[in-house]
């Protein structure tokens, strides 16, 4: 530090060109700060808005649910009628055969014995029982011809969504010709060769894309067999030699499937493109055909002939051999394969005849409010998992809030300060962090299936005094839970509170518990319940602790009391996710849903609280 | 020279608590005539607003080179504010406006062209209560070079360094734990840190908001001293609530009171014979 | 019949008030001020002892009352059916219970029915003692205390003296709370390093998770219980989430907190309060519906495998979850950092960033750091959106496109899934416990670093 600096030179340096070129560096350092900042925040949002918007369009698929408009006689058997006639309610009659008979004069023509399931399945399995309930109500239906609406099973309200896709209609004109059915009922339809165009086009490219593929695997073998090739050669041992021969063989197996697989496809995908005939399998879009008022599926196809079944008459009086003029008749393909979707062709070909005749109606739902769990999607509803919130909640809200109060309140009023006091404070903070699964567990152990102790020789159980999966177990474990939350929240507000008022009260010789009763906590009642319905909205989100204490059963019937087994939003969310039914997807959205408009609820209530009765000291 | 002793002897009677014994840095004393310097920061009509409150009404006032200017006045005056003003530090606070015209050697600093964090460069400032960072001392000294790239080597970084702890009058308690936390210093060396922060950053001029307000009287003492040494290289513009610090180091007041500047003289002139009615009051005590 | 007798005791106890009161303004003989309490404290003091003698004596004796009678039924079974394996004996148990009140059992027969029998004519005793036993408590309680009632008598500070013990117990939950967690855990733990010999190295360090593969009654297989794999995808799934909220969260607290107009902040900090009001399990949701399907078709348009259940979506989502909890405690610390510093270093010409970088970030490194490790601490205790989105199967992978499995995740599926609670309950418990410990360790660090922060700057 031998040299000195003329600091009026430095000064100098302020204003020269030197330091403009560094300040726009530095300028430029400060917007990429900030640009930072904003995408971080852009991120939040976008994240945000992408679950949100998930939930809402997902939900938006199940606010209407779809019946099907169905005429039958009301024809009972003795046992029904018995069970029709039966005051009690929950004696309930299952017109299952009336309700598979209306189905079967709503389809036109013949329905087969194989077919007669998939007529069946097109309605929800509680459609019977929907209609005994209506006969039960008026038991002067039985024997009369009644329109009734049946619910539509799930598959076909996803189906009349669109979820799977509609048959697509492509381009055809010129005159179709059908031949006379064979013996099996195949029939051989003529038409311009130029069209189906886009049919043919569609299987090729999914057979390339295929081919494609399996090239690409072979190429992934054929690298590893080149690499365990070169490492065979610069093996030591013959140990070594022997493993790496046995992966070589297995890899150039792989490759030598992928290659034929591969062949195979490129060659059926120049066939279907050539337009040679082809035969459709199960795994090929379909291919659909309307003439008149008929439905035909096809399953052999080449340029200008197809070869199929009639899936519905063609005609009312003409049954075979008929021609169709222009305009009379459209192709159609299903691009997404019948062995890839729960709805079969019969199923498709149906519901668009439905539709077309106006027999599809579409009504509010207000079953995923009003029904509780089933295992068919289009039956189950939230109810009893609201219920069995609202119980837990009750629970958690008894024991909580009344222990979270009077532990604030000895902690800021009255506890000494010693080590014990801070004992009990470390550990509330350590509480608050604790994950929510241990307190699962904890539940598990000491509420529901007690811990064994041995002292003295003689062995008995620690707790285990509640029933598993009731809102009573659940609503402990939340308690637990949430206590920490509710008592920090507690202790901040009994501190906001002035000392004045406490002097003041102690000044007039109230005791100091008084004091606490009387002047203090009336005044931070509000911060209270604030924190409390914050630590109560985070409760009534919680999932994992409940899981343990087994309140993910399935529950079909909302629980009477705080004892019974029930199930919660969250858990139900939880359950309706992991079932593989499409329809549950958008009804866990739906349930989801409520959860969040509870929630916002309860916070709204804790935002207006606090400003209702915000004071500043 | 009696009649200034005779102020002295008026002002120290005045005090409050402060021993007359102290290191008294008179007004009398200060060599330099006080009209010698030439005009660094010109300010002219200024208006200060918080939103659609007026904290400053049109102050016009010429701030001298190589000299120490004090504003004095009592609590929420605007002295501060008006401080701030000098290096655009009340652009940090959004509801903040400022009018008028201020120049610093005849540009105008609020002007679109003139950056702020240059100007601030230039125009560097104390605090009220010392503000170490909670770094190394000799980082704390060096942080204004390097973010202005003032050194070129680390040499260079350290010669500054200890010019300006030399000049504040700290190197010589500091200098064997540069590495030791800012924040581990006493009050007082913490100030002087500060302005040793300051001084590094080679500004032209030095605002001081109250520097010893938060110190005792032995380190208001030795910031004082400090206060005058500076004088001989910096422009010092000094905010204070004690009349007789500002009579001790300073060779311009100005009087400021609910926001506008009442009188503006030399210093022996301001507590001798004051021409406003205020501030007779407010230097006999009467008020503030 | 119990209900009915806490009814009757809850009476008794407002009773109690009601006569200790009226006999304390009768004590006064119209001269209130000469009672030494006012007699509604005589009142309070009579209603607090009878309820919690009442109350006390009722579920002290009924808690040891079960379990003297379980132990007694469990006895019988045992006797009269030695040849049952105890999984089978406590499935007789249930069912005879079941018999007994009149529901439906998994099976019938005379094994069960004598069980019942015997079981209905135990519980009658025991219902009738534990009533006798609530009931005697109170009344004599309600006798001794009506008794006491006078002039002379501190009622007042006795009553407070009792509540303060009431408000005492409900701050010492807190403490009850973690002696249970830590009781409930590590029964179970030292259950399940019994099984595998004090093996403790194989849980530790070992690499195949698979513990109810092969069991045997009351042993597990030590090379099965490698608790790597598991350590391994939670660490990895954690990694993954801190490098989404530690970035994401931390930019947008400096954002908030030195660049953001008042405009800007009044919807941007909702708008992470929203995002930290959502339970997890619709983030889990939002991880398998959305986010895992991106994913695998992004990665499938640039030629990568991904599988549906990735580690990364499950950390993806994880990350976004944590988000508000990074953000909230450094916009805290942050805004801790005193003005002054801040003034400090624009008066020296330093720039928003330089200032943020070089002096506030700096000081609030520590809270900081406890904000991270908070984070950390709740991503590994996190369980629903990796029960959801994440695996099951403990492969033992680095690579955050496979599925991998988490602590959490395995405790949550030895619980639920359908293996005899007997024998999922060790393995489970262990994890729970280590769990436990390993998020007790980050919180009372992180804690401690963010109070010494707070007692910097106050």
């Amino acid at each position: 530090m031998s040299t000195t600096v003329d600091f009026t030179e430095l000064s100098a340096k302020h204003t020269g060109e030197a330091s403009k070129r560094r300040l726009r560096a530095r300028y430029w350092a400060e917007m990429r700060l900030k640009a930072y900042g904003i995408i971080a925040i852009a991120i939040a949002a976008a994240a945000l808005l992408l679950l949100l918007s998930t939930v809402v369009t997902k939900t938006a698929g199940v606010i209407y649910e779809k019946y099907i408009t169905l005429e039958a006689t009301i024809e009972v058997s003795d046992r029904d009628r018995e069970r029709l006639a039966d005051q009690n309610p929950r004696m309930r009659a299952n017109l299952r055969r009336v309700v598979q008979g209306a189905i079967a004069t709503a389809i036109p023509g013949e329905i087969g014995r194989r077919e007669s399931r998939q007529a069946t399945s097109i309605v929800s399995g509680d459609a019977g029982l929907f209609l005994g309930d209506r006969v039960k109500a008026d038991l002067n239906l039985i024997g009369q011809t009644v329109p009734f609406d049946a619910l539509l099973d799930d598959n076909m309200q996803l189906y009349l969504k669109g979820v799977v896709g509609r048959p697509e209609e492509i381009e055809s004109a010129g005159t179709l010709s059908i031949s006379v059915p064979d013996e099996d009922g195949f029939v051989t339809a003529s038409f311009d060769p130029s069209d189906l165009g886009p049919i043919f086009e569609a299987i090729r490219e999914q057979r390339a894309n295929d081919a494609e593929r399996a090239r690409a695997e072979q190429r992934r073998q054929q690298n590893a067999v080149d690499v365990t090739e070169r490492q065979l050669l610069e093996a030591e041992t013959d140990e070594e030699r022997a493993e790496l021969q046995s992966r070589l063989d297995s890899f150039v197996f792989a490759r030598d499937r992928a290659e034929t697989n591969a062949d195979e496809l490129m060659r059926l995908a120049t066939v279907i493109g050539e337009g040679a005939r082809y035969t459709l399998a199960e795994t090929d879009p379909s291919l659909l055909m309307r003439a008149g008022p008929g439905w035909l599926k096809f399953t052999e196809v080449e340029r200008g002939e197809a070869k199929g079944l009639i899936y519905l008459p063609l005609s009312d009086t003409a049954p075979v051999g008929t021609e169709f003029a222009e305009g009379e008749w459209q192709a159609f393909m299903m691009e997404r394969p019948e062995a890839t979707r729960l709805q079969t062709d019969r199923q498709v070909v149906w519901m668009e005849n439905f539709e077309d005749r106006g027999l599809i109606k579409e009504v509010l739902n207000t079953r995923i409010l009003s029904s509780s769990d089933s295992a068919s999607a289009e039956l189950a509803g939230i109810w009893g998992a609201v219920v069995g919130s609202f119980w837990t909640m009750i629970v958690t809200f008894l024991l909580a809030f009344p222990l979270g109060v009077m532990a604030s309140i000895y902690l800021e009023e009255f506890a000494p300060k010693n080590r014990v006091t801070d004992l009990i404070e470390v550990n509330i903070n350590n509480l608050a962090a604790v994950p929510s699964i241990v307190f699962g567990l904890l539940g598990l152990a000491i509420f529901v299936s007690g811990v064994p102790v041995n002292i003295l020789g003689y062995e008995f159980t620690i707790g285990g005094f509640l029933p598993r999966s009731s809102p009573l177990a659940g609503g402990a474990v939340l308690a637990l839970m949430t206590l920490p939350t509710i008592i920090i929240a507690g202790r901040a507000s009994i501190r906001a509170v002035p000392s004045s008022i406490r002097d003041a009260a102690l000044g007039l010789g109230a005791s100091k518990l008084q004091t606490a009763t009387h002047h203090v906590l009336p005044l931070a009642m509000p911060g209270i319940l604030t924190g409390s319905i914050i630590g109560m909205a985070q409760a009534l989100g919680e999932t994992a602790p409940l899981l343990l204490v087994g309140m993910n059963s399935f529950i079909q019937e909302p629980p009477s009391d705080p004892l019974s087994p029930g199930n919660v939003l969250p858990t139900l969310i939880y359950q309706w996710n992991s079932n593989s039914e499409r329809l549950f997807d958008d009804k866990t959205a739906a349930a989801i849903s409520i959860l969040l408009i509870f929630l916002v609820l309860m916070n709204a209530l804790a935002v207006l609280l606090r400003k209702r009765f915000e004071r500043r000291w | 020279m009696t009649e200034t002793a005779n102020i002295r002897a008026e002002i120290g009677e005045d005090q409050r608590g402060v021993p007359s014994g102290e290191p008294a840095v008179g007004v009398a004393e200060s060599e330099a005539p006080t009209t010698a310097g030439e005009i660094k920061i010109r300010c002219k009509g200024v208006d200060v607003f918080y939103g659609e409150a007026q904290a400053i009404k049109d102050v016009t006032i010429d701030i001298e080179d190589k000299a120490v200017t004090a504003f004095i006045g009592p609590s929420g005056c605007g002295k501060s504010t008006f401080l701030r003003c000098l290096n655009r530090m009340n652009d940090t606070i959004d509801i903040c406006r400022v009018t008028g015209e201020i120049t610093l050697d005849g540009g105008d600093i609020y002007d679109d062209d003139v950056d702020p964090v240059q100007l601030r460069a230039r125009v560097g400032m104390v605090f009220q209560k010392p503000n170490p960072f909670p770094k190394s001392i000799y980082e704390n000294v060096a942080y204004g070079p390097k973010i202005h790239g003032l050194a070129s080597t680390k040499a260079e970084l350290d010669c500054i360094v200890e010019q300006s702890l030399k000049r504040a009058a700290l190197w010589g308690e500091v200098k064997d734990r540069l590495d030791a936390p800012g924040t581990g210093l006493s009050g007082g060396q913490q100030q002087r840190l500060c302005i040793a922060r300051a001084i590094a950053t080679a500004p032209e001029v030095l605002l001081m908001d109250e520097p010893c307000s938060a110190l005792d009287p032995i380190a208001t003492a030795q910031v004082e001293e400090l206060i005058d040494e500076l004088r001989r290289s910096y422009s010092l513009v000094i905010v204070t609530h004690s009349m007789q610090q500002a009579a001790r180091v300073s060779q311009k007041t100005a009087f400021f009171h609910l926001g506008l500047m009442l009188e503006y003289d030399d210093t022996v002139k301001i507590f001798t014979a004051p021409s406003h009615e205020k501030t007779q009051q407010y230097i006999t005590g009467r008020f503030g | 019949m119990l209900p009915y007798v806490l009814l009757v005791v809850a009476l008794m106890s407002c009773a109690a008030f009601a006569m200790c009161r009226q006999r304390a303004v009768a004590a006064a003989d119209g001269a209130l001020s000469t009672l030494h309490s006012r007699p509604f404290y005589h009142g309070l003091y009579g209603f607090l002892w009878v309820a919690i003698a009442g109350f006390g004596a009722f579920i002290l004796v009924n808690i040891i009352g079960t379990s003297i009678m379980n132990s007694v039924i469990a006895g019988q079974i045992a006797e009269l059916a030695p040849e049952l394996r105890p999984i089978e004996q406590s499935l007789v148990f249930s069912d005879a219970v079941k018999i007994a009140s009149g529901g439906l059992a998994s099976t019938t027969d005379e094994l069960r029915e004598a069980i019942a029998e015997s079981y209905a004519s135990t519980n009658t005793t025991r219902v009738i003692v534990v009533a006798l036993a609530g009931l005697a408590a109170a009344s004599s309680t309600f006798y001794l205390i009506f008794n006491q009632v006078g002039r002379e008598f501190r009622a007042r500070n006795r009553a407070e003296r009792i509540l303060r013990t009431v408000l005492w117990t409900a701050a010492g939950i807190a403490i009850l709370t973690t002696i249970g967690i830590v009781l409930s855990l590590i029964g179970e733990t030292i259950i399940f390093f019994q099984r595998i010999g004090w093996n403790v190295d194989a849980f530790l360090f070992g690499t195949t998770w698979a513990p109810l593969s092969g069991v045997q009654a009351g042993s597990l297989d030590p090379a099965k219980v490698g608790a790597i794999p598991l350590f391994v995808g939670t660490l990895m799934i954690t990694i993954i989430a801190m490098c989404v909220a530690v970035p994401v969260g931390l930019f947008a607290a400096i954002y908030l907190s030195d660049f953001a107009s008042k405009r800007t902040r009044a919807w941007a900090k909702p708008l992470l309060e929203v995002l930290a009001g959502i339970p997890t399990v619709v983030y889990g949701y939002f991880a398998v519906i959305t986010v895992a399907p991106a994913l695998r078709d992004f990665g499938a348009s640039i030629g990568l495998t991904i599988a549906s259940e990735s580690a990364l979506a499950a950390g993806v989502v994880m990350g976004i979850m944590i988000i508000p909890f990074i953000s909230s405690l450094s916009d805290d610390v942050i805004n801790a950092v005193p003005q002054s510093l801040r003034d400090g270093s624009y008066g020296l010409g330093a720039t928003k960033a330089e200032t943020i970088r070089k002096v506030i970030l700096p000081a609030a490194l520590p809270g900081i750091v406890s904000a991270v490790l908070l984070g950390t601490s709740r991503a590994i205790g996190e369980t629903m959106i990796v029960v959801m989105a994440a695996g099951q199967g403990a492969n033992m992978t680095l690579n955050p496109l496979d599925a991998v499995t988490t602590v959490t995740v395995q405790i949550v599926m030895l619980i639920t899934g359908d293996t005899e609670a007997d024998t999922a309950a060790a393995p489970a418990f262990t994890l729970g416990f280590t769990l436990f410990c390993v998020t007790l360790v980050l919180n009372v660090v992180a804690l401690r670093v963010v109070r010494r922060y707070r007692e910097m700057y106050d």
